[in-house]
Order: structure tokens, then sequence, then C-alpha cells
């Protein structure tokens, strides 16, 4: 379960920060809404470790996680670009998910090729990310995302841009991964993402 | 949670950190010992005198006389020209060209002034047509002519080259606009073309005048005397002839002191980062154009394209009949000795050059704080800032007593040498490091990919090719360098450049030829070598046709 306790923060210059205080459990998806500027992102940051909070606390099952790097939290995020290598291709971009050397067992490379599979990209594996399409690329960054098996997955406008049949097949995707029990934060400004795939409704 | 990230080799950073500033430290505490050393050399002269000598003051004014002439002569021609690569794309030999181009950086200077004697030497190609159009024309190569000449030859090339990228570099929407508008001549030049070329014109000044001012080569072979000494050259000549180690060192701190000015200058402006700049962006967009237009661009670019051809000509024509003698007396007798002195120098220099350049971009990524940051980026420009004559003269007079061993002079000149390609390496690889955006690193971040994994997974695949092309870059300088060795060399021991040198010195000609198309073919191989070495692997090759691709095109 995650809790979000007095979590300020104050970009230099800025006269009013922010403080979030809010906790989510297994399973759940917080939709946050608001107009550019409003902190959607930087509680994403902040969450996973981008960037260090004023004060407060971020636990994680009872554990304090706000001092911990980014590679050692229970996160994964998903941003609206930029989520892949451009000079890697796809199944080393995956690849890297599961093991930061790229040292992958048979099985990891199989669940590599699956979870290409179940997004309908068989065969893409040696593609570079610029020969994707926008829905392809992050379809990619999701399989990657999934396969790290992280309890809590961060959205940062992952869908937005991207066509109402790449909006479906990455919905299933996340619905898929809600049910087993994986906690979504999803910052969207699409009504329907909202209404598909959110518990609750934050409007910040 | 993804526990191999833990365990991440080399993922505490410090490891980026401190080798950097160690190796940056290291190497200003060198440069500051020599210039201490040269400076207390040059505190027991009468500064008043010295400066009032006619020889020092003809000296100074000749070489910043002869530096901006050849400043105003190269820029004049490059920008013309890149205007041409950049208009008229359709030149049949337009790639050719470009590779011609970029040969100016590395083609050693000894070897492109054997062939420029060879065209227009007095037995030269050119001087020959010229002397049966217009019988005494009064030409000479020797003195400023030539000087002028071979400047423009190697720097045209390169100040185009530096344009040429910055008009590539005009946003395609820009240029779109400018085509639907139907602008042309000066209010293209005006609104397009000028904004792009503005900012790289200081550090691009600053670039050419530093070479010719600096330039030693060419000012030994073909200043034709006295009345044509630059202070490299003056400092060479106190040094190993005069003995007059004051002098040289006087002569070393008026170098340092126009030089560093000149970049300080620069480098207050925050000019030196568009000097290279890392990416074409721009497609080719149609642009109007006068009546005309394309058979001009296609004349000029035909004229310079012979105009660098011609002295490459020479040296394979004459060179070639040398290299294929075999037998007694054979021209090999002195090159393979020379060539392997050669690559004992140019090896080490090279990779060093390289190592030292990935660390330091390394450290200056890593460090945060202004005065740990200053240390590795200093460094990388203290080279531009000091020059490697300077350098040497101080070194030479602090390590004078115990320089005894030719090999203790080899180990200086490829340490000397390897700080010299620092700066163009540090520009080669800076691209593609920085090429990598804030959110490409929070995901490498989040995904562990720290340390050693970091850089074997996702540096290494960027950095492949410009690594390649740095260490041939590196290796090539050093093979061509003629200023330093022959202020530390042996003229018993040789290396190639000096070879070359000492065969022009005493008339062998057709030996000199040789000599200078052995050294070219192993620079082409070193290039070709290094240029295969980094290229990805075939399969990567073939699947990847993606305009996204993040690598420089320079690289």
């Amino acid at each position: 379960m995650l809790n979000v306790e007095r979590l300020c923060f104050l970009y230099p210059g800025q006269e009013n920060g922010w403080e979030y205080h809010f906790s989510l459990t297994p399973g759940q998806c917080i939709a946050i809404h608001g107009p550019s500027g409003s902190g959607k992102t930087t509680l994403l940051n902040l969450i996973a470790g981008f960037l260090e909070p004023d004060s407060g606390t971020i636990c994680w099952n009872k554990r304090p996680i706000q001092h911990l790097a980014p590679w050692e939290r229970p996160v994964t995020s998903v941003f609206q670009e930029h989520n892949l290598f451009e000079h890697l291709d796809v199944a080393t971009n995956i690849g890297l998910g599961l093991h930061p050397g790229l040292k992958l067992s048979p099985e990891q490379k199989k669940q590599i090729d699956q979870g290409l599979e179940r997004t309908g990209l068989a065969g893409f594996s040696k593609r570079m990310p610029g020969d994707l399409s926008g829905g392809q690329r992050q379809r990619v960054a999701l399989v990657r995302a999934i396969l790290r098996r992280q309890p809590l997955l961060l959205l940062d406008e992952p869908l937005t841009g991207l066509d109402s049949e790449a909006k479906n097949s990455l919905r299933t995707m996340l619905l898929e991964e809600k049910s087993r029990g994986v906690a979504l934060i999803l910052a969207s400004h699409d009504e329907e993402d909202r209404k598909i795939l959110a518990d609750h409704y934050w409007n910040l | 949670m993804n526990s191999p990230a833990r365990t991440a080799p080399l993922s505490h950073p410090g490891w980026q950190l401190a080798p950097g500033l160690l190796l940056g430290l290291s190497l200003i505490l060198l440069i500051a010992f020599g210039l201490g050393s040269m400076l207390l050399t040059a505190g027991s002269l009468d500064i008043a005198t010295v400066l009032n000598s006619r020889y020092l003051q003809g000296v100074v004014w000749f070489t910043v006389w002869q530096a901006m002439l050849s400043v105003f002569l190269s820029l004049v021609l490059a920008l013309p020209v890149a205007r041409a690569l950049a208009r008229y794309k359709h030149f049949p030999a337009r790639g050719l060209l470009l590779r011609i181009m970029e040969l100016s950086l590395v083609l050693p200077t000894i070897v492109a002034v054997s062939g420029i004697i060879g065209v227009y030497g007095r037995q030269g190609w050119a001087t020959g047509l010229l002397n049966e159009w217009a019988p005494g024309h009064g030409w000479s190569l020797y003195g400023l002519n030539g000087i002028l000449l071979a400047h423009v030859f190697f720097n045209a090339p390169l100040a185009a080259r530096v344009m040429l990228q910055a008009l590539e570099a005009i946003p395609s929407s820009r240029l779109r606009i400018a085509s639907q508008l139907g602008l042309r001549g000066w209010w293209l030049w005006r609104s397009v073309e000028w904004p792009a070329l503005r900012p790289v014109l200081p550090g691009l000044f600053a670039l050419v005048f530093t070479l010719c001012f600096t330039s030693f080569a060419i000012i030994m072979t073909l200043g034709g005397g006295p009345a044509a000494t630059t202070l490299e050259v003056a400092i060479y000549q106190a040094l190993r002839f005069e003995f007059d180690f004051p002098q040289a060192a006087v002569l070393a701190v008026i170098q340092l002191l126009i030089c560093g000015g000149l970049w300080l200058l620069v480098f207050r402006q925050r000019l030196e980062s568009s000097l290279i700049p890392n990416r074409q962006l721009s497609h080719p967009v149609p642009l109007r154009g006068w009546p005309l237009q394309s058979a001009f661009y296609a004349t000029l670019l035909f004229i310079f394209s012979v105009f660098l051809l011609l002295p490459l000509t020479a040296i394979a024509s004459r060179g070639l009949p040398t290299l294929f003698s075999f037998g007694s007396g054979s021209v090999y007798e002195q090159l393979l000795p020379a060539t392997g002195r050669s690559l004992l120098i140019a090896l080490p220099a090279g990779f060093g050059s390289v190592g030292s350049a990935l660390f330091i971009l390394a450290s200056a990524r890593k460090a945060q704080n202004g005065i740990l940051k200053a240390i590795p980026t200093t460094t990388g420009y203290l080279p531009l800032i000091v020059p490697p004559i300077v350098l040497g003269t101080g070194l030479f007079l602090l390590l004078r007593p115990g320089l005894g061993h030719n090999a203790q002079g080899w180990v200086l000149v490829a340490l000397i040498n390897s700080l010299m390609a620092l700066p163009f390496i540090i520009q080669i690889l800076r691209g593609p490091l920085n090429s990598l955006d804030s959110h490409s690193l929070r995901v490498a971040d989040q995904l562990g990919i720290i340390g050693w994994y970091r850089w074997h997974r996702i540096y290494w695949p960027l950095l492949r090719r410009p690594i390649a092309l740095g260490l041939a870059y590196g290796i090539a300088l050093s093979m061509g360098d003629f200023g330093v060795i022959a202020l530390f060399g042996s003229p018993g021991q040789p290396t190639l450049p000096v070879l070359l040198y000492q065969q022009l010195g005493s008339y062998r000609v057709s030996e000199a030829a040789g000599t200078g198309l052995w050294l070219l073919i192993l620079l082409v191989l070193i290039f070709g070598l290094f240029s295969a070495m980094g290229r990805p692997p075939i399969y990567r090759r073939h699947t990847s046709s993606s305009p996204a691709l993040l690598e420089p095109k320079h690289a």
C-alpha cells in the first residue's frame, strides 16, 4: 500500500508550493487531473524519485521510500513520450527493464517475445524506436513496464496523442495490470481514460 | 525490487567523478609547471629591452599580420563554398568534396606542403603553366604568398565545413517559410542564413586565427627566410639553435598572451559550444534562387575541388614511383623505422586522448559543484589557450637537465600530442553523450541502468562510432605532428614528418614525395580501420532506417 503524507515540494523561485496527502491500495487507480503547471507531473516525479521532496514521507507497505534512488523504488513510470532509448532496438529497450546489464535468462527472453506478441508487436523485436508509430512505441514502453513487475505504475499522459485503436489496446493492458493488483497513478487530461481506468478522481 | 541495479559494477558516483577530476588536476598542474618554469626563465631577462627589440617586434607583427590575412582569405573563400554546398546539393562530386574537406583537420601540414610545392613551387605544375602564359610573372611560393596559400588550403575547407553545418542546422520550418515567401539574395541571407552563421563565427575566427598564428611546418618550409619568421618558429630557433632559453620563454609568453586572450574572449561570450554543431537537423527545402545560380555554384565548387585536389594529386603522382622502387637503397630503409617511431608515439597519444576525453566528459557531467565542474571543463579547452609549442617550451625548460634519452622525449611528445587533440575529440564525443535527453536519463535511472551497465548498454552504442573517429583523429594528428617532435625529437631518429622535412630540406624531392604519400596512405588506412571498427553490427544497420537516430551526422 502506498501512503503519501504531507509531501511538500517547492520549485526554486516559486511562491506557492504543493502538498500531497493520500493513500492507494493495490489494484486501485487514482486519476489526477488539472491544468498545466498544477503539479501532476511533479507528484509522479516525487514518487518516482526524480525530484527530492522538501518534507513529508512516501511509504510503500509502511516502509519509507523517499530517500531511495529511483531504481530502488517499487515503481515503474510510463511517460507521454521519450520512454525508449532511440538508439537501441525494441528487444533491448524491453530487456533493460528486466536486467539493467541485459543479462537475461532464456525465460526472460521468452517473456519479451510473449509481451510483444500479446500487444500485437510480434516480429518487432529488432526494430528501432524511430521505425515505430506513437502507439507502437507506447505499447513497447508498457510491455517493459509490465514485465518489470513493480507493484506501482505511474502513468504521465501515456495515451495522449494516440489514435482510438491504440488507446483501447493500451487501456485493456492497463486494466489487466490493475486486476493483477498493480496500483496505478494516472495523470491525464482525457475524461474517457479516467472513466475507464480510475477508481478515484483527484482534481489538482 | 530490481535487485541487479544494486550490484551494478562501478555504480558509485565517484567512479564517474574522480578519474576525470584527477586527470584534469594533473594536466592543469603539468601545464602550470610548464608555464611556471617558462615565466621563471623569462624573468631573468630585462623585459623592457626585449620588448623594444626590433627583431621581436618584427616577429610579432609578422605573426599577427599573416594570421589575420590568412583568416580573412580563408573565411572569404569558405563562405560562398559553404552556401554553395548547402544550396546546391546536386553537385556531382559533393560527397567526395566533403570528404576531402574533412581531411584538412588531419592531413599532416608537412605532407600538404610537399603537395603544394609540387603544384605551385618553382618546378610545380601551375608555375609551369604560368611560365608559359605569362613569362616574367615574378611568382614565388616562398614567403608570404606560400604561407597564405597553404593556410587557405588548410583552413578554408575547415571553415566551410563548420559554416555548412551551421547552415544545415537551420530548422526546416524556417527554411519552409523562406521558401514560401520566395526570399532570396539579401533577405534570405539577412533573415535565415546570417542568424545561423553568426553564433559560429567568433569561435571559427578564433580557431582559424590560432591555427594560422601557431603554424609551424608551413612557416619552416615556405617562409623563405628570416623576414617571414613567426613566434612559433622563433621559439624553435631560440631553443634548438641559439640555446637562448630566456628569449624562447619571452616569445612563448607573448604567444600565450595573444592566443589565450583571444580564446578567453570567445569563452566569455559562451560561444565555444556552437563551434561544431552536433547534428544535421534540416531536410532539403527548395529555395528561390537567381538566374544561373546553379551554374555559378557548380563552377565555384569545381574550382574549389581542383584547388584541394591538385596538391593531393601531386603527392600521389610523384610519390608512387618512389614507393614502387624496391631493392638496395630503397626508400623503405628509412620509411619503415620512421613509421615505427611515429606509431610508437601516435598510438598512445590517440588512445590517451580519447580516454582522457571520456573521463573529462564524465566528470563534467557528474560534477554539481561549480569549481569541480570547472576543472574538467577547463582541462578540455586548455590546449587551445596554451599552444602545444608553448607547453612544449615550458616542459623543455623544466625537464632540460634530465632529458637524456630519446624515449623520454617521445613520451613527452605523445603526452603533448594527446593534449593537442583533446579539444577536438571532446567536441566529437560531447554531441552523442548529450544526445540522451533528461527523460531518457530518468528512464535509465528508474530501470537501474547505472554505473558500468549505463556505459555498456546505453552510451557505448551511441559512442562506438564517435570513439572510433576520435581515435582516428587523435592518432592522425599525432602521426602528422611536426612542431612538438621538432622540439624534443632527435634528427638521427626521425618520425615520418621529420623525415619528410629532412628530405625536403636536402632537395630529395622524389623521396619526400614518397614519404608524403606513405604517410597519407597510413592515415587513410587508420581512418578506414577505425571506421570499420566503429560500425555497428550488420543486423542493426539493416534494421535501423530511423531518421531519429541520435548519432550526430558528422560522426
